[in-house]
């Protein structure tokens, strides 16, 4: 399978992720949505790295999981202190600061 | 030290002072503001001394030192460095403005001694000198300008120095805002000097000027006359002069400094400061020199009716920086620094013995008021005689050689040159009967109520206070002139001031006789040696002799003038003056100069004004930058709706700028 | 496959300040776990002691010009000025973190946690400035971002905190997803990570013109301008410099804009250079639009955080031209900039902080009214800060102006000189608006400065409260830098030099 039909599919899921960030309101899932697009990173990674024949893909892909998951202890870190304060989980709610 | 070592000690003193008093006019008495005042001025006039003999210690073709503290900004060519040029112009600029200035804010301690603002006073006057002193010291046309926008400023300041006083104000500001058409002048011809030469350095502008101008070269002449523009507007001539007579509004050492002695003959510094400029433009110097010649007559004449005795003297400075300009737009730059100088010592006595007068007065000025002082103060009499003697170039004060100086020089050059000679020695004998028009009328007669008061009580007379101009009642708080008058003959401070004038005035002129001694000329070579027409143009000392004999006796038969129609025969002068009630109408309203600036160009301006205000105003003031305001709000307004606070939405804007940033790479790219 | 592995050779005196930052993370973790939970003046002085000496260390080694870490890292003249410039202001934040109301909870200090994150940030910028590989690049930009998203949401007990760390943890997120799709796609192209052997590629190799060079490009380009607040990408900056604790805001506006500006002038100018003539026009147009956009903006705002977030969008506009004319000048005058930049903002933001404990009005302008009669040393400080945003002559902001408009025209983009001038003439309307409040309005009533910003049950403490006196230490750092805005208005000579030295060795490369 050549490199294009990989990296169609790293499109879509970037794609995807980023619909999903513009579409859906709760927070979780933005951030489920923002580790697709930095997972369909990842395969282009991948398939770059094949077709190359050089590791240095494969070194960023394995250093992006790390990354990713920082952010999403973060996120979710943020998710909690807001549940604990009662403040809504939409992200429309979310809107003290403004103009 | 090295002579740019003491430069820096002469501008950091004045400076230094007036921080401090500036600063800490709550904490300090006014005693003690005013002993640092002058403190500060004394310690620079050392360090000119000093600038001197190091000056004098080093061989003559080496007295230009330049000396940069930093380079204030080095973009694109352009270097301007906060640098200074100490050379013997500038050296003998020095001492005699910190010298100068010395003596009179010695005079001003007694003199100001009962008004409010005195500490703010001493403030205003350090930072005054040490404009000017920067203005003399720079080594570039910026540091020029700084300084030369500085006095400008200290001279707004001063002369609106009763700020309650209305005319005072009003004064004030015309002078500041003529000085501003002068600094416009002198800031065009800067860059047209940098895009010409490509610097603003003096040494490296008149050193590569030469080579890349040719002589009467239009943009040589251009730039020449623009910062005639400058020299004029700062030295109220022609037709910039409306500003100085008004200047009389200030307190009398403050006329006696800024307006006789210093900053009116920066023009004549920047003139023979840029010499080498104005001798590869000759026509730019010959109508300088014209400018000069015109105001030395036009002043002269208003001179002899004015009746207000500072604006006498205001007249008479014009017209004596006249004959500098005069001398260093011909050539005579020796001369007219010369007569620059003595021309400080005696104006400024003149002033200060003004100032005992009108003090004396009660702050009245008409001089057809006064009269018989010479019983009543005969010190200030006494130093007012010498200070005219002076002015009237009688022999052997001071005024009597430099004068003279000028006009041989142009004599000798010969030519229409001679125009000059002439006219000077016209100007010569107005100046004689005008100065002696004043001790006549002040000193001699009875005495008038005033001086009748002062023999009498041995005090000053007091009236309750008005304004000397307009004559509204006048309060003594603060803004007002103080409460007290103080004259010479009670304080020792004015009377060392005055003295040591008197005697400056009268030896003055004794440093350069022709045929017996030259120190001055000499001495320029540092800085004039360049100079083709200094260097070629020598007046043999015969015909200077036969100058000299020519100006004793214009001095003499002027002052038997005065003398037969203010003391002899005065019902000649009240014929002549029915007789020719025309001419004395004319020359009191000052050549009706002021109207016609008015006609030519206020009221066209304020027509101009007045269309602008109904159709600029309102169609493209209100319509394009309304219409810009209202269009900037607009966007403003939208920008902020678009932060709507919508985290969707702003990921919305970064999803489609990446997506238009995309398109943008993928076009460009293929 | 088999894959051999070489340690590669480490240079320590090289990489010495990063490993003094990460020691200082360490040290203020075991204090603050260890020390009483409320001793912030310990844990502070700890985490000075990492910064300082990392400070040293960085001035010690910035005249080095070496790869480091098998090529990673190099440590040049602008990778070492941005670390001096950054860790100065986080020695700066850490100082006007002491009293910062946000950092305490329930009585209980969490400087111990501010301080570590502070630190992990900065060594992330420290990375950042030196990042020479997309993978470095990525690594850095998250080690100082993720930090920043937990300090902006730091006051746990604030919805508005709360909320800017969410915003700004999602938008950021997606700059990060963006960065990293962008570094697969020049990956792709090039088939490398390393910048030199980028600009091999794309030089000699002919890929300039690669459409995934291209898109990889675009994509890097909005990730960095995301970081630099620069409009389309810049929305998230009023809200979270709002929202954030003051001290957060005063940090995240200049470090973040120093360290990611170093990085996007090492990416552009060394790895994408050979490509110059694609991305300049489209970094211009977006110069031009957030000058445009930041100076709008900031007509109107009655919140000074909003007001200074708008202003550094328009900044960030103003640099972006220094660095997309891709010559020495523009170098230079850009770090010029940032340095300045870093002067009169850190000014600003403390004033802002002192105001914010010292009255109840929060950032509001009328918390600055009056403060010309009230508080002299603020107003001034506040003052001079305004005027040189504004960039009028004798503060460093006309010099960074002049060298910007300079370089401007020396790049042939003399209308984005004219752009900028247009928008310095906007801006007055904001700055000089805070101006006038400072000088020409009378003080509010004095009821509203009586106490503290916040209750605690909003996150302030009886502590905080107690602390707000303790902002007269903040006076010295002040007027240290408010001076320093207009020292170098006067005398640019020493900063012109340092902005000189950062970028000999980036052209040198780049020729």
């Amino acid at each position: 399978m050549s490199t294009e039909w990989y990296l169609v599919l790293s499109a879509l899921l970037f794609s995807t992720g980023a619909v999903g960030v513009l579409i859906r309101r709760s927070p979780l899932v933005i951030l489920l949505c923002l580790e697709l697009m930095l997972n369909s990173s990842n395969l282009a990674l991948l398939a770059f790295s094949r077709a190359h024949g050089n590791a240095d893909g494969q070194v960023f892909a394995l250093v992006v999981m790390v990354v990713a998951a920082c952010e999403v202890v973060v996120g979710l870190g943020l998710i909690v202190a807001m549940y604990r304060r009662n403040l809504p989980l939409d992200v429309d709610e979310a809107r003290v600061l403004r103009k | 030290m090295s002579a740019t070592t003491y430069g820096w000690l002469i501008l950091a003193a004045p400076l230094a002072g007036s921080i401090t008093i500036g600063a800490g006019w709550r904490k300090l008495s006014p005693q003690a503001a005013g002993i640092l005042g002058v403190g500060a001025i004394a310690v620079s006039f050392l360090s000119a001394l000093g600038a001197l003999w190091a000056l004098l210690d080093v061989p003559v073709e080496e007295r230009q030192m330049v000396d940069s503290l930093y380079t204030y900004a080095d973009l694109g060519g352009i270097k301007i460095d906060l640098s200074i040029l100490v050379d013997p112009l500038a050296v003998f600029m020095a001492l005699t403005v910190s010298g100068v200035s010395m003596l009179i804010h010695l005079y001003s301690l007694a003199y100001m001694r009962s008004d409010e603002g005195y500490r703010r006073f001493f403030a205003y006057l350090n930072f005054f000198v040490f404009s000017m002193l920067l203005l003399i010291l720079a080594g570039n046309f910026v540091l020029l300008i700084v300084g030369w926008a500085f006095v400008g400023y200290a001279s707004y300041a001063l002369i609106s120095f009763w700020y309650r006083r209305n005319t005072a104000t009003a004064a004030g500001m015309k002078a500041f805002v003529i000085n501003v058409v002068g600094d416009i002048g002198l800031v065009l011809a800067a860059i047209l000097l940098l895009r010409e030469l490509g610097s603003v350095d003096y040494l490296t502008v008149f050193d590569r000027a030469p080579q890349h101008f040719a002589v009467n070269q239009p943009t040589a002449i251009a730039i020449c006359l623009l910062i005639c523009v400058g020299a004029f507007a700062k030295s109220a001539q022609l037709p910039f002069h409306t500003w100085l007579a008004d200047a009389m509004e200030g307190p009398t050492p403050v006329s006696a400094l800024i307006h006789a002695a210093t900053m009116v003959t920066a023009g004549v510094y920047l003139i023979a400061r840029a010499h080498p400029l104005f001798e590869l433009a000759p026509t730019a110097a010959d109508i300088a020199a014209f400018v000069g010649l015109t105001t030395l007559i036009f002043a002269g004449t208003v001179a002899l009716v004015v009746t207000d005795l500072k604006r006498i003297i205001a007249y008479s400075t014009m017209s004596q920086i006249g004959y500098m300009i005069m001398g260093v737009s011909i050539g005579a730059y020796g001369a007219g620094m010369f007569h620059l100088m003595t021309h400080a010592f005696f104006k400024a006595l003149l002033f200060m013995a003004a100032g005992s007068i009108i003090a004396a007065m009660a702050s009245r000025q008409n001089i057809d008021r006064m009269s018989g002082f010479a019983r009543a103060m005969p010190f200030t009499s006494g130093l007012l005689v010498v200070g005219s003697l002076a002015l009237a170039g009688f022999p052997p004060f001071s005024g009597f050689f430099s004068k003279d100086e000028i006009l041989v020089f142009a004599a000798e050059r010969g030519g229409m040159y001679w125009i000059f000679a002439i006219g000077g020695y016209v100007g010569a004998f107005l100046t004689a009967f005008y100065s002696f028009r004043i001790v006549f009328r002040v000193c001699f007669g009875d005495p008038c109520e005033e001086a009748e008061e002062l023999i009498r009580t041995g005090l000053p007379a007091h009236g309750p206070p008005e304004n000397p101009v307009s004559g509204e009642p006048e309060d003594v708080a603060v803004g007002f002139p103080g409460a007290d008058h103080h004259i010479a003959e009670k304080n020792w401070e004015m009377k060392l001031a005055m003295g040591t004038l008197g005697v400056l005035a009268l030896l003055g002129g004794l440093i350069q006789i022709p045929g017996v001694s030259h120190l001055l000329e000499s001495f320029f070579d540092g800085s004039f040696g360049d100079s083709k027409l200094y260097t070629t143009v020598q007046v043999p000392t015969g015909t200077a002799w036969a100058g000299l004999l020519i100006g004793a006796l214009t001095s003499l038969l002027a002052i038997s003038l005065a003398h037969h129609l203010y003391i002899s025969d005065r019902s000649l002068l009240a014929r002549i003056r029915a007789e020719s009630s025309q001419i004395h109408d004319f020359l009191a309203a000052k050549w009706y100069f002021d109207e016609l600036l008015d006609l030519l160009i206020y009221r066209p301006l304020t027509a101009v004004g007045r269309f602008f205000d109904g159709f600029a105003e309102r169609w493209v003031v209100g319509g394009v930058v309304g219409g810009t305001v209202a269009v900037v709000r607009r966007f403003g307004s939208l920008t902020r709706t678009a932060q709507s606070g919508y985290l969707r939405f702003y990921a919305a804007v970064l999803s489609t700028g990446t997506v238009g940033l995309g398109l943008y790479f993928l076009i460009a790219s293929s | 496959m088999t894959v051999d592995f070489n340690a590669p050779d480490i240079d320590y005196a090289a990489i010495s300040p990063q490993i003094a930052l990460m020691a200082g993370i360490c040290a203020v973790l075991l204090v603050s776990v260890l020390g009483k939970a409320t001793n912030r003046n310990l844990v502070t002085s700890t985490s000075l002691l990492g910064l300082g000496s990392a400070l040293g260390l960085m001035i010690w080694q910035s005249d080095r010009n070496t790869d480091l870490v098998a090529g990673a890292l190099r440590l040049d003249g602008l990778a070492a000025s941005a670390a001096i410039i950054c860790i100065g202001v986080a020695i700066y934040a850490a100082l006007l973190g002491v009293g910062e109301p946000a950092f305490f909870e329930n009585g209980q200090s969490r400087h111990g946690e501010f301080n570590a994150l502070l630190l992990t940030s900065v060594l992330g910028m420290v990375q950042l400035a030196s990042a020479q590989n997309l993978v470095a690049l990525f690594i850095a930009l998250e080690l100082l971002s993720i930090p920043l998203y937990v300090m902006s949401g730091f006051a746990r007990g604030r919805r508005e905190s709360l909320e800017s760390g969410l915003k700004y943890l999602i938008v950021g997120s997606l700059g990060s997803a963006t960065v990293l799709y962008g570094s697969a796609f020049i990956y792709g192209g090039s088939g490398s990570t390393d910048f030199g052997a980028i600009a091999a590629a794309l030089g000699d190799g002919g890929l300039a013109s690669d459409p995934l060079i291209g898109i990889g490009i675009a994509l890097l380009t909005v990730g960095l301008a995301f970081k630099v607040s620069i409009a389309p990408f810049h929305q998230w900056t009023p809200d979270v410099y709002q929202g954030a604790p003051t001290t957060v805001t005063g940090f995240m506006a200049v470090a973040t804009k120093v360290a990611a500006f170093a990085v996007f002038v090492r990416l552009f100018e060394v790895a994408l250079g050979p490509a110059a003539s694609n991305w300049q026009p489209a970094l211009a147009a977006l110069a031009a639009l957030s000058i445009l956009v930041g100076n709008l903006g900031a007509l109107g705002q009655s919140s000074l955080k909003r007001l200074l977030g708008w202003s550094g969008v328009a900044q960030g506009g103003y640099m972006l031209v220094g660095l997309l004319v891709a010559s020495e000048v523009g170098v230079n005058a850009l770090i010029f900039y940032l340095a300045g930049y870093a002067l009169m903002n850190l000014a600003a933001f403390s004033v802002i902080a002192i105001r914010e404990r010292e009255s109840n009005l929060g950032d509001s302008l009328s918390a600055v009214e009056g403060l010309g009669g009230e508080r002299p040393a603020l107003a001034w400080a506040l003052t001079i800060s305004m005027l040189a945003l504004a960039g009028l002559p004798g503060t460093v902001g006309f010099f960074g102006k002049l060298y910007l408009i300079e370089a401007a025209v020396d790049g042939e983009y003399t209308w984005l000189g004219i752009v900028i001038v247009i928008g310095s003439m906007i801006s007055l309307g904001y700055y000089l608006r805070v101006i006038a409040a400072i000088w020409m309005r009378s003080a509010p009533d004095p009821a509203s400065l009586a106490t503290s910003a916040l209750g605690p049950i909003d996150g302030g403490s009886p502590e905080g409260e107690r602390e707000a006196s303790g902002s007269r230490l903040l006076i010295v750092p002040l007027a240290l830098v408010a001076a320093a805005a207009v020292f170098f208005g006067i005398l640019p000579d020493p900063l012109v030099d340092f902005a000189k030295d950062a970028g000999r060795d980036l052209i040198a490369t780049v020729k």
